[in-house]
């Protein structure tokens, strides 16, 4: 017990706890490198008329919004090896299956902003666009984006803050990230300690990301 | 010959004839004012002018080319798109609430049209377009934002950007209905020295002495329909027709008349 206290078994601590940030900062970028695209996706989807195409997206949004992210996460890993028919089964490693959970339940969070910050955007800028000779392709990506784009950042800032966070549940799989690296450690000399150096890691993070999300924020002030 | 020929227009909103049954022409430099009370069908025209609303029947043929019709059986035919996307940059259209691009400087809200759509350098749009803010009297804002200017100076610009892409017709859909008084003055300063150069253009306005003073001609519509046409002497000193009249006589022109 006091052994833990001396400065070789702290650093220790540390080292392990790192290693599990690895994990999770894993887990979070390739989320984000998915989920941030496909929401796109699966905005596109919700606006479109047809209603073969939203109702289904719809859909989607209310069962991944719906339903617990741990949840979603043990379907993924345990659905393709038990819940398809015979001959169709296959394993999916658990981390894959956390970064599929995680992609498609925080797309479908994105998508919903997206969503609210192009609806955001007034007609006149789209018929401004059209009287132009503007393709709907280039009106969308040359004059409706970008202005989205500055809209959401403060509601994506908040998901980004929360997926921080929400990377400690891919745990449920037996993954070692960061919070169960700290909980192991925790039982192991008997002490709360390591969870509230975890808890410092997750803050540092955090305080990255908030910095990294004012700057983009001051670099679209240049408009209003 | 007209450069527009519009033949029984109509356009329907929920069941509404917003524009029931209009035909007019518009020549070649011709400056056409389309006065009339709000909800008259005047916007909407414009709109279904500008390719901007699908109308419910009727033709329409620009510079010669039929790009919308009505077959017998009552069904409206446009174009093919890829031709319309070509009329589209010609018949330029400069809104009520500016429209500009917030995150353009003025000079890109000016070039990207020209750059993206007819394909020129960007060198050569500049060019357009700084000659185009020094007729309007803003080369120094060339590098402004648009929330940095005032309604007047954004309106003036919104002009700029649409004449940049060399439209055969100018579409104007109360151009300074949006403005504080004082403001006026320097956007319709602008529209009187297009027309001095003849642009083609089709305004809908509320601004009737400048109608009188810079038209060749006026439409009067109420409920959808064109009641009255004439040059600005018979339209707005020998009205005949009543509600005409009647319209007039809500406007104090003040010692213009």
């Amino acid at each position: 017990m006091l052994s833990f206290w001396d400065s070789a078994s702290f650093f220790q601590m540390l080292l392990l706890l790192c290693n599990g940030a690895l994990t999770t900062l894993q887990v979070f970028f390739l989320t984000l490198l998915f989920s941030l695209p496909l929401g796109l996706l699966i905005t596109l989807g919700r606006m479109s008329p047809i209603i073969l195409i939203n109702a289904p997206i719809r859909f989607f949004i209310l069962i991944m919004r719906g339903t617990p992210l741990i949840l979603q996460l043990i379907f993924f890993y345990f659905a393709p090896s038990s819940m398809l028919p015979e001959g169709l089964k296959f394993n999916l490693p658990r981390f894959t299956a956390a970064i599929v959970a995680f992609s498609l339940n925080y797309a479908a969070y994105f998508a919903e902003i997206y969503r609210g910050g192009i609806e955001s955007i007034p007609r006149g800028q789209y018929e401004a666009a059209a009287v132009l000779g503007f393709t709907r392709r280039q009106t969308f990506f040359r004059i409706i984006l970008p202005q989205v784009i500055k809209r959401i950042l403060p509601p994506i800032s908040n998901e980004v803050i929360t997926l921080v966070k929400d990377t400690a549940l891919v745990q449920i799989l037996g993954i070692s990230e960061l919070f169960r690296v700290a909980r192991n450690e925790a039982n192991r000399v008997f002490s709360t300690v390591p969870l509230f150096v975890a808890g410092f890691f997750y803050l540092i993070m955090n305080w990255v990301v908030t910095k990294v999300f004012e700057k983009a924020e001051k670099k679209l002030s240049y408009y209003r | 010959m007209p450069i527009l020929e519009v033949k029984n227009l109509v356009k329907n909103f929920d069941g509404l004839e917003a524009v029931n049954d209009v035909s007019f022409t518009i020549s070649q430099g011709e400056v056409l004012a389309v006065i009339g009370p709000s909800g008259s069908g005047k916007s909407t025209l414009l709109r279904c002018l500008t390719l901007l609303e699908k109308i419910d029947r009727g033709t329409v043929v620009f510079a010669g080319k039929t790009i919308i019709e009505t077959t017998a059986k009552g069904q409206v035919r446009y174009a093919p798109e890829e031709e319309l996307r070509k009329i589209r940059p010609r018949l330029g259209m400069v809104f009520q609430s500016f429209n500009l691009f917030p995150h353009f400087s003025v000079l890109r809200n000016i070039t990207e049209a020209p750059v993206h759509v007819a394909g020129l350098t960007e060198e050569a749009a500049q060019a357009i377009a700084f000659e185009l803010l020094a007729k309007i009297g803003l080369s120094d804002k060339a590098h402004a934002y648009p929330y940095q200017l005032s309604g007047g100076q954004s309106q003036r610009v919104a002009i700029a950007r649409a004449l940049a892409m060399k439209p055969d017709i100018l579409f104007f859909d109360e151009p300074t209905s949006a403005l504080d008084p004082e403001l006026t003055g320097e956007v319709l300063k602008v529209i009187r020295t297009l027309a001095e150069e003849k642009m083609t253009m089709m305004v809908v306005t509320h601004e009737m002495g400048f109608a009188y003073e810079v038209a060749d001609r006026v439409l009067f519509m109420d409920k959808g329909q064109i009641i009255e046409e004439g040059n600005p002497e018979q339209i707005f000193r020998q009205p005949t027709n009543e509600r005409t009249k009647a319209f007039l006589k809500n406007f104090n022109y003040g010692s213009r008349f």
